[in-house]
Protein backbone atom coordinates (compact mmCIF):
# COMPACT_ATOMS: atom_id res chain seq x y z
CA UNK A 1 0.00 0.00 0.00
CA UNK A 2 2.78 2.06 1.06
CA UNK A 3 4.70 4.45 -1.65
CA UNK A 4 8.08 5.61 -1.47
CA UNK A 5 7.62 8.50 0.50
CA UNK A 6 5.35 6.71 3.14
CA UNK A 7 8.30 3.98 3.06
CA UNK A 8 11.27 6.50 3.57
CA UNK A 9 9.75 8.06 6.54
CA UNK A 10 8.75 4.66 8.15
CA UNK A 11 12.67 3.80 7.57
CA UNK A 12 14.19 7.25 8.60
CA UNK A 13 12.19 7.07 11.88
CA UNK A 14 13.33 3.49 12.31
CA UNK A 15 16.47 4.17 11.95
CA UNK A 16 16.94 7.87 13.88
CA UNK A 17 14.45 7.05 16.43
CA UNK A 18 14.04 3.32 16.80
CA UNK A 19 10.05 3.89 16.46
CA UNK A 20 8.33 1.37 14.32
CA UNK A 21 5.44 2.83 12.36
CA UNK A 22 1.94 2.06 10.20
CA UNK A 23 0.87 2.45 7.33
CA UNK A 24 -3.04 2.44 7.65
CA UNK A 25 -3.83 3.51 3.97
CA UNK A 26 -1.77 5.63 1.66
CA UNK A 27 -0.94 8.68 3.48
CA UNK A 28 -1.60 7.93 6.61
CA UNK A 29 1.04 6.93 9.07
CA UNK A 30 0.38 6.24 12.44
CA UNK A 31 3.16 5.17 15.53
CA UNK A 32 3.15 4.98 19.21
CA UNK A 33 5.51 6.65 21.57
CA UNK A 34 6.89 7.20 24.35
CA UNK A 35 5.49 9.89 26.49
CA UNK A 36 9.49 11.09 27.84
CA UNK A 37 10.78 11.40 24.61
CA UNK A 38 7.92 12.66 22.39
CA UNK A 39 8.92 16.35 22.34
CA UNK A 40 12.02 14.77 20.65
CA UNK A 41 10.40 12.91 17.90
CA UNK A 42 8.47 16.08 17.33
CA UNK A 43 11.57 18.25 16.57
CA UNK A 44 12.52 15.23 14.74
CA UNK A 45 8.91 15.48 12.65
CA UNK A 46 8.99 19.45 12.31
CA UNK A 47 12.05 19.20 10.66
CA UNK A 48 11.42 16.44 8.20
CA UNK A 49 8.75 18.64 6.43
CA UNK A 50 6.26 17.86 9.15
CA UNK A 51 5.34 21.65 9.33
CA UNK A 52 1.22 21.80 9.97
CA UNK A 53 0.00 20.58 13.41
CA UNK A 54 -2.95 20.01 12.38
CA UNK A 55 -4.72 18.60 15.36
CA UNK A 56 -4.18 17.55 19.18
CA UNK A 57 -6.66 14.89 20.53
CA UNK A 58 -6.96 13.47 23.68
CA UNK A 59 -8.91 10.34 24.25
CA UNK A 60 -9.91 9.39 28.31
CA UNK A 61 -9.85 5.65 28.28
CA UNK A 62 -10.96 5.87 31.95
CA UNK A 63 -10.77 1.75 31.96
CA UNK A 64 -6.99 1.52 32.15
CA UNK A 65 -6.89 4.69 33.66
CA UNK A 66 -4.89 6.58 31.24
CA UNK A 67 -5.22 9.52 28.39
CA UNK A 68 -3.91 9.16 25.26
CA UNK A 69 -2.87 11.75 23.36
CA UNK A 70 -2.74 11.94 19.25
CA UNK A 71 -0.95 14.67 17.22
CA UNK A 72 -1.81 15.14 13.85
CA UNK A 73 1.01 16.20 12.00
CA UNK A 74 0.80 17.33 8.05
CA UNK A 75 3.90 17.36 5.94
CA UNK A 76 2.76 19.93 2.88
CA UNK A 77 5.86 18.94 1.28
CA UNK A 78 5.67 14.95 1.12
CA UNK A 79 1.89 15.47 1.42
CA UNK A 80 1.71 12.75 4.70
CA UNK A 81 -0.12 12.72 7.55
CA UNK A 82 1.59 11.52 10.64
CA UNK A 83 -0.02 10.71 13.88
CA UNK A 84 2.28 10.00 16.93
CA UNK A 85 0.42 8.36 20.02
CA UNK A 86 1.33 8.63 23.39
CA UNK A 87 -0.55 7.52 26.70
CA UNK A 88 -0.27 9.52 30.10
CA UNK A 89 -1.31 8.26 33.35
CA UNK A 90 -5.11 9.93 33.95
CA UNK A 91 -4.41 10.76 37.95
CA UNK A 92 -2.17 13.52 37.13
CA UNK A 93 -2.29 14.40 33.91
CA UNK A 94 1.07 15.86 32.69
CA UNK A 95 3.24 16.04 29.62
CA UNK A 96 5.88 18.84 28.37
CA UNK A 97 4.46 20.85 25.36
CA UNK A 98 4.77 21.17 21.69
CA UNK A 99 4.78 24.82 21.69
CA UNK A 100 8.57 25.04 21.45
CA UNK A 101 8.03 23.34 17.99
CA UNK A 102 4.96 24.03 16.67
CA UNK A 103 4.63 27.47 18.59
CA UNK A 104 1.16 29.32 18.73
CA UNK A 105 -0.52 26.67 17.08
CA UNK A 106 0.45 23.82 19.19
CA UNK A 107 0.15 26.49 21.90
CA UNK A 108 -3.36 26.64 21.70
CA UNK A 109 -4.65 23.36 21.37
CA UNK A 110 -3.02 22.15 24.42
CA UNK A 111 -4.84 25.51 25.80
CA UNK A 112 -8.17 23.63 24.73
CA UNK A 113 -7.12 20.03 25.79
CA UNK A 114 -5.82 21.70 29.64
CA UNK A 115 -9.72 22.88 29.90
CA UNK A 116 -11.24 20.39 28.70
CA UNK A 117 -9.32 17.48 30.04
CA UNK A 118 -7.50 19.10 32.80
CA UNK A 119 -3.68 18.06 31.07
CA UNK A 120 -1.22 19.82 32.21
CA UNK A 121 0.99 21.20 29.73
CA UNK A 122 4.86 21.74 30.96
CA UNK A 123 6.31 24.90 29.09
CA UNK A 124 3.56 26.46 27.80
CA UNK A 125 2.90 29.87 29.09
CA UNK A 126 -0.85 30.38 28.37
CA UNK A 127 -3.27 27.59 29.77
CA UNK A 128 -5.73 30.46 30.40
CA UNK A 129 -9.52 29.01 30.23
CA UNK A 130 -10.94 29.45 26.79
CA UNK A 131 -14.81 28.40 26.19
CA UNK A 132 -16.12 28.12 29.64
CA UNK A 133 -16.88 30.86 31.53
CA UNK A 134 -16.55 30.49 35.48
CA UNK A 135 -16.83 27.08 35.49
CA UNK A 136 -16.44 25.38 38.53
CA UNK A 137 -16.51 21.61 38.24
CA UNK A 138 -14.27 18.88 36.94
CA UNK A 139 -12.89 18.90 33.25
CA UNK A 140 -16.05 18.55 31.81
CA UNK A 141 -14.91 16.28 28.76
CA UNK A 142 -13.51 13.48 31.01
CA UNK A 143 -15.65 10.01 30.88
CA UNK A 144 -16.35 9.73 34.40
CA UNK A 145 -17.91 13.08 34.06
CA UNK A 146 -21.93 12.88 34.04
CA UNK A 147 -23.16 16.07 32.48
CA UNK A 148 -26.85 15.35 33.19
CA UNK A 149 -26.17 14.79 36.54
CA UNK A 150 -24.17 17.95 36.73
CA UNK A 151 -26.82 20.10 35.09
CA UNK A 152 -29.67 18.94 37.26
CA UNK A 153 -27.78 19.47 40.61
CA UNK A 154 -26.10 22.60 39.39
CA UNK A 155 -29.00 24.33 36.95
CA UNK A 156 -32.68 22.97 38.23
CA UNK A 157 -34.72 23.24 41.24
CA UNK A 158 -36.41 20.26 42.26
CA UNK A 159 -39.00 22.24 44.39
CA UNK A 160 -39.34 24.35 41.11
CA UNK A 161 -42.74 22.71 39.57
CA UNK A 162 -41.80 23.32 36.07
CA UNK A 163 -37.99 21.91 36.78
CA UNK A 164 -39.36 18.34 38.67
CA UNK A 165 -39.62 16.83 35.41
CA UNK A 166 -35.87 16.77 35.02
CA UNK A 167 -35.21 14.33 38.14
CA UNK A 168 -37.63 12.29 37.42
CA UNK B 1 -20.84 43.13 36.85
CA UNK B 2 -19.58 39.78 38.09
CA UNK B 3 -16.05 39.22 37.97
CA UNK B 4 -15.07 37.30 34.70
CA UNK B 5 -12.90 34.46 35.93
CA UNK B 6 -11.98 33.20 32.60
CA UNK B 7 -10.77 35.84 30.86
CA UNK B 8 -7.39 36.74 31.71
CA UNK B 9 -7.41 40.09 30.62
CA UNK B 10 -10.19 42.05 32.68
CA UNK B 11 -12.76 44.31 30.76
CA UNK B 12 -12.13 47.33 32.59
CA UNK B 13 -8.85 48.29 33.95
CA UNK B 14 -9.21 51.89 35.30
CA UNK B 15 -5.31 52.24 36.78
CA UNK B 16 -3.77 51.54 33.21
CA UNK B 17 -6.12 53.74 31.66
CA UNK B 18 -5.09 56.14 33.93
CA UNK B 19 -1.72 55.94 33.47
CA UNK B 20 -1.49 55.61 30.09
CA UNK B 21 -3.56 58.16 29.11
CA UNK B 22 -5.33 57.87 25.74
CA UNK B 23 -5.53 54.04 26.47
CA UNK B 24 -8.93 51.97 26.38
CA UNK B 25 -10.24 49.06 26.42
CA UNK B 26 -13.01 47.98 23.68
CA UNK B 27 -14.42 44.80 23.27
CA UNK B 28 -15.40 44.04 19.95
CA UNK B 29 -18.14 41.35 19.99
CA UNK B 30 -19.81 39.07 20.98
CA UNK B 31 -22.64 40.17 19.89
CA UNK B 32 -21.92 42.76 17.05
CA UNK B 33 -23.30 42.78 14.11
CA UNK B 34 -19.97 42.70 12.64
CA UNK B 35 -18.63 40.05 14.42
CA UNK B 36 -20.71 36.84 14.45
CA UNK B 37 -20.85 35.26 17.71
CA UNK B 38 -17.38 35.93 19.19
CA UNK B 39 -15.61 38.59 20.69
CA UNK B 40 -12.12 39.71 20.74
CA UNK B 41 -10.44 42.12 23.98
CA UNK B 42 -8.69 44.93 22.06
CA UNK B 43 -6.43 47.85 24.18
CA UNK B 44 -6.04 50.73 22.16
CA UNK B 45 -4.23 53.62 22.09
CA UNK B 46 -4.98 56.54 19.84
CA UNK B 47 -6.63 54.78 16.85
CA UNK B 48 -4.38 51.82 17.11
CA UNK B 49 -4.78 48.58 18.23
CA UNK B 50 -2.11 47.56 20.60
CA UNK B 51 -2.94 44.10 22.03
CA UNK B 52 -5.59 41.42 21.16
CA UNK B 53 -7.49 38.77 23.28
CA UNK B 54 -9.76 36.65 21.53
CA UNK B 55 -12.72 35.23 23.88
CA UNK B 56 -14.36 32.33 22.45
CA UNK B 57 -17.23 30.07 24.03
CA UNK B 58 -20.03 32.20 23.27
CA UNK B 59 -20.96 29.81 21.08
CA UNK B 60 -19.90 26.55 22.72
CA UNK B 61 -22.17 23.76 22.39
CA UNK B 62 -20.10 20.29 23.25
CA UNK B 63 -20.44 18.71 19.64
CA UNK B 64 -17.92 16.02 20.63
CA UNK B 65 -18.96 15.56 23.70
CA UNK B 66 -22.48 15.38 22.36
CA UNK B 67 -21.61 12.80 19.94
CA UNK B 68 -20.25 10.17 22.15
CA UNK B 69 -23.62 9.79 23.44
CA UNK B 70 -25.11 9.39 20.49
CA UNK B 71 -25.11 6.79 17.11
CA UNK B 72 -23.53 8.03 13.99
CA UNK B 73 -27.17 8.30 12.50
CA UNK B 74 -27.98 10.66 14.80
CA UNK B 75 -24.50 12.46 14.81
CA UNK B 76 -25.10 12.82 10.79
CA UNK B 77 -27.27 15.04 11.70
CA UNK B 78 -25.55 16.73 14.47
CA UNK B 79 -22.61 17.48 12.05
CA UNK B 80 -24.65 20.21 10.48
CA UNK B 81 -24.67 22.40 13.13
CA UNK B 82 -20.93 22.71 13.37
CA UNK B 83 -21.07 25.40 11.23
CA UNK B 84 -24.50 26.79 9.86
CA UNK B 85 -22.74 28.50 6.83
CA UNK B 86 -21.17 25.13 5.32
CA UNK B 87 -23.40 22.16 6.95
CA UNK B 88 -23.17 19.61 3.86
CA UNK B 89 -19.10 20.41 4.37
CA UNK B 90 -19.19 18.95 7.92
CA UNK B 91 -21.75 16.25 7.15
CA UNK B 92 -19.30 14.96 4.64
CA UNK B 93 -16.40 14.30 7.15
CA UNK B 94 -18.71 12.98 9.35
CA UNK B 95 -20.15 10.36 7.05
CA UNK B 96 -16.29 9.87 5.69
CA UNK B 97 -15.07 8.97 9.29
CA UNK B 98 -17.63 6.41 9.82
CA UNK B 99 -16.91 5.06 6.36
CA UNK B 100 -13.36 4.79 6.76
CA UNK B 101 -13.95 2.80 10.43
CA UNK B 102 -16.73 0.62 9.46
CA UNK B 103 -14.89 -0.11 6.01
CA UNK B 104 -17.69 0.96 3.57
CA UNK B 105 -17.15 2.33 0.35
CA UNK B 106 -19.95 4.60 -1.20
CA UNK B 107 -21.42 3.89 -4.98
CA UNK B 108 -19.75 6.03 -7.59
CA UNK B 109 -23.22 8.55 -7.75
CA UNK B 110 -23.33 8.74 -4.14
CA UNK B 111 -19.71 10.56 -4.08
CA UNK B 112 -20.28 12.81 -7.57
CA UNK B 113 -23.84 13.98 -5.58
CA UNK B 114 -21.18 14.22 -2.47
CA UNK B 115 -19.00 16.67 -4.74
CA UNK B 116 -21.53 18.60 -5.85
CA UNK B 117 -23.03 19.59 -2.95
CA UNK B 118 -19.85 19.98 -0.77
CA UNK B 119 -18.83 22.25 -3.88
CA UNK B 120 -22.09 24.43 -4.09
CA UNK B 121 -22.35 24.87 -0.05
CA UNK B 122 -18.51 25.78 -0.58
CA UNK B 123 -20.16 28.59 -3.28
CA UNK B 124 -22.95 29.70 -1.05
CA UNK B 125 -19.85 30.06 1.84
CA UNK B 126 -18.01 32.10 -0.15
CA UNK B 127 -20.86 34.17 -1.38
CA UNK B 128 -21.66 34.93 2.19
CA UNK B 129 -17.39 35.47 2.57
CA UNK B 130 -18.62 38.15 -0.40
CA UNK B 131 -21.14 39.46 2.18
CA UNK B 132 -19.77 40.00 5.37
CA UNK B 133 -16.78 41.27 4.32
CA UNK B 134 -18.58 43.80 2.39
CA UNK B 135 -20.66 44.74 5.93
CA UNK B 136 -16.97 44.94 7.64
CA UNK B 137 -15.75 47.90 5.53
CA UNK B 138 -19.41 49.63 5.99
CA UNK B 139 -20.53 48.24 2.52
CA UNK B 140 -24.14 47.59 3.29
CA UNK B 141 -25.58 46.83 -0.79
CA UNK B 142 -22.93 44.27 -1.12
CA UNK B 143 -24.13 42.37 1.93
CA UNK B 144 -27.87 42.18 0.56
CA UNK B 145 -26.80 41.70 -2.99
CA UNK B 146 -24.57 38.44 -1.43
CA UNK B 147 -27.42 36.90 0.52
CA UNK B 148 -30.09 37.38 -2.65
CA UNK B 149 -27.77 35.19 -4.59
CA UNK B 150 -27.01 32.85 -2.03
CA UNK B 151 -30.59 32.08 -1.63
CA UNK B 152 -30.44 30.59 -5.18
CA UNK B 153 -27.77 27.98 -4.07
CA UNK B 154 -30.33 27.37 -0.96
CA UNK B 155 -33.36 26.78 -3.29
CA UNK B 156 -31.11 23.70 -4.70
CA UNK B 157 -30.45 22.95 -1.60
CA UNK B 158 -33.85 22.61 -0.62
CA UNK B 159 -35.24 20.71 -3.48
CA UNK B 160 -32.53 18.09 -2.80
CA UNK B 161 -32.15 17.87 0.64
CA UNK B 162 -35.39 19.55 1.93
CA UNK B 163 -33.80 22.07 4.23
CA UNK B 164 -32.33 25.22 3.22
CA UNK B 165 -29.31 25.56 5.53
CA UNK B 166 -29.23 22.42 7.42
CA UNK B 167 -29.34 19.38 5.03
CA UNK B 168 -30.58 17.10 8.54
CA UNK B 169 -27.73 14.61 7.65
CA UNK B 170 -28.69 14.38 3.84
CA UNK B 171 -24.81 13.41 3.43
CA UNK B 172 -24.73 10.39 5.96
CA UNK B 173 -22.61 7.39 6.47
CA UNK B 174 -22.77 4.81 3.17
CA UNK B 175 -23.87 7.65 0.61
CA UNK B 176 -26.70 10.39 0.46
CA UNK B 177 -29.99 10.02 1.46
CA UNK B 178 -31.88 11.06 -1.54
CA UNK B 179 -31.02 11.41 -5.18
CA UNK B 180 -31.46 14.57 -7.38
CA UNK B 181 -35.17 15.45 -8.43
CA UNK B 182 -35.78 15.61 -11.81
CA UNK B 183 -34.46 18.71 -14.05
CA UNK B 184 -32.03 19.76 -11.27
CA UNK B 185 -29.29 19.54 -13.79
CA UNK B 186 -30.77 22.37 -15.97
CA UNK B 187 -31.49 24.81 -13.17
CA UNK B 188 -27.67 24.18 -11.14
CA UNK B 189 -26.19 25.22 -14.42
CA UNK B 190 -28.87 28.21 -15.00
CA UNK B 191 -27.69 29.11 -11.16
CA UNK B 192 -24.09 28.85 -11.55
CA UNK B 193 -24.06 31.27 -14.81
CA UNK B 194 -25.63 33.86 -12.54
CA UNK B 195 -23.59 33.63 -9.88
CA UNK B 196 -20.22 33.63 -11.42
CA UNK B 197 -21.53 36.61 -13.72
CA UNK B 198 -22.13 38.27 -10.13
CA UNK B 199 -18.58 37.44 -8.90
CA UNK B 200 -17.21 38.76 -11.79
CA UNK B 201 -18.98 42.08 -11.79
CA UNK B 202 -19.65 43.09 -7.90
CA UNK B 203 -16.98 41.08 -6.20
CA UNK B 204 -13.96 41.56 -8.26
CA UNK B 205 -14.27 44.74 -10.41
CA UNK B 206 -15.53 46.72 -7.19
CA UNK B 207 -12.95 49.41 -7.33
CA UNK B 208 -14.29 50.27 -3.43
CA UNK B 209 -13.14 46.92 -1.97
CA UNK B 210 -9.36 46.75 -3.13
CA UNK B 211 -9.47 50.79 -2.57
CA UNK B 212 -10.17 49.25 1.47
CA UNK B 213 -8.72 46.48 1.83
CA UNK B 214 -5.64 46.27 0.13
CA UNK B 215 -2.46 46.16 2.12
CA UNK B 216 -4.16 45.69 5.71
CA UNK B 217 -3.93 42.73 7.99
CA UNK B 218 -0.97 41.33 5.82
CA UNK B 219 -0.15 38.13 6.97
CA UNK B 220 3.38 36.18 6.00
CA UNK B 221 4.01 33.05 5.06
CA UNK B 222 6.30 32.00 7.83
CA UNK B 223 3.74 33.31 10.32
CA UNK B 224 0.39 31.49 8.67
CA UNK B 225 2.57 28.22 9.14
CA UNK B 226 3.60 28.92 12.62
CA UNK B 227 -0.06 30.44 13.31
CA UNK B 228 -1.51 27.40 11.91
CA UNK B 229 -3.35 28.88 8.78
CA UNK B 230 -5.09 26.84 6.88
CA UNK B 231 -7.30 26.81 3.36
CA UNK B 232 -8.18 30.60 1.49
CA UNK B 233 -5.75 32.38 4.68
CA UNK B 234 -2.75 30.20 3.79
CA UNK B 235 -2.73 30.03 -0.15
CA UNK B 236 -3.33 33.91 -0.06
CA UNK B 237 0.14 34.22 1.66
CA UNK B 238 2.16 31.78 -1.20
CA UNK B 239 1.73 28.37 -0.34
CA UNK B 240 -0.25 26.15 -2.85
CA UNK B 241 -1.59 23.68 -0.53
CA UNK B 242 -5.37 22.39 -0.82
CA UNK B 243 -6.61 19.05 1.00
CA UNK B 244 -8.68 18.51 -2.33
CA UNK B 245 -5.58 18.21 -4.39
CA UNK B 246 -2.79 17.32 -1.92
CA UNK B 247 -5.12 14.24 0.21
CA UNK B 248 -7.67 13.85 -2.52
CA UNK B 249 -10.54 12.42 -0.82
CA UNK B 250 -13.99 10.97 -2.87
CA UNK B 251 -13.51 11.80 -6.51
CA UNK B 252 -11.59 14.84 -6.56
CA UNK B 253 -8.72 13.75 -8.31
CA UNK B 254 -11.22 12.65 -11.17
CA UNK B 255 -12.01 16.88 -11.79
CA UNK B 256 -9.90 19.07 -13.20
CA UNK B 257 -9.57 22.49 -11.59
CA UNK B 258 -6.53 25.05 -10.07
CA UNK B 259 -5.90 26.47 -6.98
CA UNK B 260 -5.26 29.62 -6.47
CA UNK B 261 -2.46 31.30 -4.82
CA UNK B 262 -1.29 35.11 -4.24
CA UNK B 263 1.76 36.19 -2.29
CA UNK B 264 0.71 39.82 -0.82
CA UNK B 265 -1.28 38.31 2.02
CA UNK B 266 -3.41 41.02 2.90
CA UNK B 267 -7.12 40.98 3.56
CA UNK B 268 -7.58 42.02 -0.29
CA UNK B 269 -5.77 39.32 -1.69
CA UNK B 270 -7.35 36.67 0.46
CA UNK B 271 -10.89 37.66 -0.49
CA UNK B 272 -9.83 37.60 -4.18
CA UNK B 273 -8.35 33.93 -3.39
CA UNK B 274 -12.15 33.29 -2.03
CA UNK B 275 -13.76 34.63 -5.59
CA UNK B 276 -11.74 32.37 -7.19
CA UNK B 277 -12.23 29.91 -5.71
CA UNK B 278 -16.08 30.21 -6.24
CA UNK B 279 -14.93 29.90 -10.48
CA UNK B 280 -13.22 27.03 -9.86
CA UNK B 281 -16.19 25.32 -7.43
CA UNK B 282 -18.34 26.20 -10.35
CA UNK B 283 -16.13 24.22 -12.76
CA UNK B 284 -15.83 21.17 -10.77
CA UNK B 285 -20.02 21.30 -10.20
CA UNK B 286 -20.12 21.18 -13.75
CA UNK B 287 -18.00 18.13 -14.52
CA UNK B 288 -18.93 16.47 -11.74
CA UNK B 289 -22.71 16.82 -13.54
CA UNK B 290 -21.45 15.96 -16.86
CA UNK B 291 -20.38 12.95 -15.68
CA UNK B 292 -22.75 11.79 -12.79
CA UNK B 293 -23.06 8.32 -12.94
CA UNK B 294 -26.25 6.22 -12.74
CA UNK B 295 -26.48 3.68 -9.92
CA UNK B 296 -26.84 3.75 -6.22
CA UNK B 297 -26.77 6.22 -3.81
CA UNK B 298 -26.09 4.76 -1.03
CA UNK B 299 -24.34 1.45 0.26
CA UNK B 300 -26.08 -1.34 0.58
CA UNK B 301 -25.51 -2.17 4.20
CA UNK B 302 -26.38 0.75 4.95
CA UNK B 303 -29.70 1.15 3.00
CA UNK B 304 -32.03 0.62 6.34
CA UNK B 305 -30.03 2.30 8.67
CA UNK B 306 -30.46 0.17 12.12
CA UNK B 307 -29.89 1.54 15.73
CA UNK B 308 -27.77 -1.63 16.20
CA UNK B 309 -25.41 -0.88 13.77
CA UNK B 310 -22.01 -1.00 15.78
CA UNK B 311 -18.93 0.48 14.78
CA UNK B 312 -15.53 -1.94 14.44
CA UNK B 313 -13.23 -0.89 16.95
CA UNK B 314 -10.23 1.74 15.56
CA UNK B 315 -9.81 5.34 15.04
CA UNK B 316 -9.46 7.02 12.36
CA UNK B 317 -8.44 10.80 11.26
CA UNK B 318 -10.26 12.08 8.00
CA UNK B 319 -9.01 15.79 6.71
CA UNK B 320 -11.45 17.95 4.16
CA UNK B 321 -10.97 21.18 2.32
CA UNK B 322 -14.40 22.94 3.63
CA UNK B 323 -14.14 26.67 2.79
CA UNK B 324 -12.72 27.99 5.69
CA UNK B 325 -9.81 25.67 5.23
CA UNK B 326 -8.47 22.41 6.51
CA UNK B 327 -10.91 20.81 8.40
CA UNK B 328 -10.79 17.41 10.14
CA UNK B 329 -12.43 14.88 12.40
CA UNK B 330 -10.71 12.38 14.61
CA UNK B 331 -13.12 9.16 15.14
CA UNK B 332 -12.05 6.46 18.20
CA UNK B 333 -14.63 3.29 18.62
CA UNK B 334 -14.31 1.24 21.37
CA UNK B 335 -17.05 -1.40 19.52
CA UNK B 336 -20.44 -0.54 20.39
CA UNK B 337 -22.56 1.87 18.21
CA UNK B 338 -21.74 4.95 19.73
CA UNK B 339 -17.85 6.65 19.15
CA UNK B 340 -16.02 6.39 22.36
CA UNK B 341 -14.32 9.97 21.34
CA UNK B 342 -14.60 12.37 18.50
CA UNK B 343 -12.76 15.29 17.91
CA UNK B 344 -13.22 18.23 15.68
CA UNK B 345 -10.51 20.16 14.16
CA UNK B 346 -12.34 23.50 12.58
CA UNK B 347 -10.35 26.13 10.58
CA UNK B 348 -11.48 28.79 12.46
CA UNK B 349 -10.26 27.82 15.46
CA UNK B 350 -7.30 28.75 14.42
CA UNK B 351 -8.16 31.40 12.33
CA UNK B 352 -10.00 33.23 14.78
CA UNK B 353 -7.22 32.79 18.02
CA UNK B 354 -3.33 32.94 16.81
CA UNK B 355 -3.90 34.35 13.51
CA UNK B 356 -6.31 37.01 14.57
CA UNK B 357 -4.77 38.35 17.09
CA UNK B 358 -1.32 38.57 15.08
CA UNK B 359 -2.97 40.74 12.55
CA UNK B 360 -4.77 42.94 14.47
CA UNK B 361 -2.15 44.00 16.49
CA UNK B 362 -0.48 47.56 14.97
CA UNK B 363 -3.67 47.65 12.54
CA UNK B 364 -6.36 50.69 12.53
CA UNK B 365 -9.45 50.47 15.18
CA UNK B 366 -11.50 51.28 11.46
CA UNK B 367 -9.67 48.01 9.89
CA UNK B 368 -10.25 45.56 12.71
CA UNK B 369 -13.88 44.40 11.16
CA UNK B 370 -12.04 44.48 7.46
CA UNK B 371 -9.33 42.06 8.88
CA UNK B 372 -11.64 40.06 10.65
CA UNK B 373 -14.03 38.95 7.73
CA UNK B 374 -11.17 38.60 5.45
CA UNK B 375 -10.29 35.78 7.10
CA UNK B 376 -13.75 33.98 6.84
CA UNK B 377 -14.53 32.98 9.80
CA UNK B 378 -17.26 30.78 11.43
CA UNK B 379 -17.77 31.30 15.43
CA UNK B 380 -19.83 27.99 15.32
CA UNK B 381 -16.79 25.87 13.74
CA UNK B 382 -14.66 27.23 16.35
CA UNK B 383 -16.68 26.81 19.18
CA UNK B 384 -18.09 23.30 18.63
Amino acid sequence: MATEKEASIEEQLASDLNITCETKRPRRLWASVDNQRLVKICKWAREHGFEHLSAISAVDWVEENSYELLYHLWSYEDKILLTLKTKIDRETPAINSVSPVWKESAQIHERELHELFGIAFAGNDDLAPLFLEDWQGPPPFRKDFNWREYVRSEYYDRENERERAYYD
Amino acid sequence: MTERTSASVPITTDEANLSEGSAYDFYFGPAHPGSGNFGVKLKIEGETVVSARADPGYLHRGFEKLMEYRTPLQNAVLSDRICVLEALNWNLIHAEAVEELMGIEPPERAKYIRVIMAELSRIQSHIIWYGAFCIGIGFDTGFKLAFGYRDYILDIFEAVTGGRVYPAGYICPGGVRRDFPPGLVKRITEVLDKVEKMVAVEALENPLLSARAKDIGILKLEDAIRLGATGPVLRASGMKADVRKDDSYEVYDRFDFDVPVRDEGDAYSRYVIGMEEIRQSARIVKQALEGLPEGEIIAPSLKKPKLTTKIPVGEVYVRNEVARGEAGMYMCSDGSGRPYRVKIRGPSFLHMIPVLEHLLIGAQIADVPAIYWSLNVCPADLDR
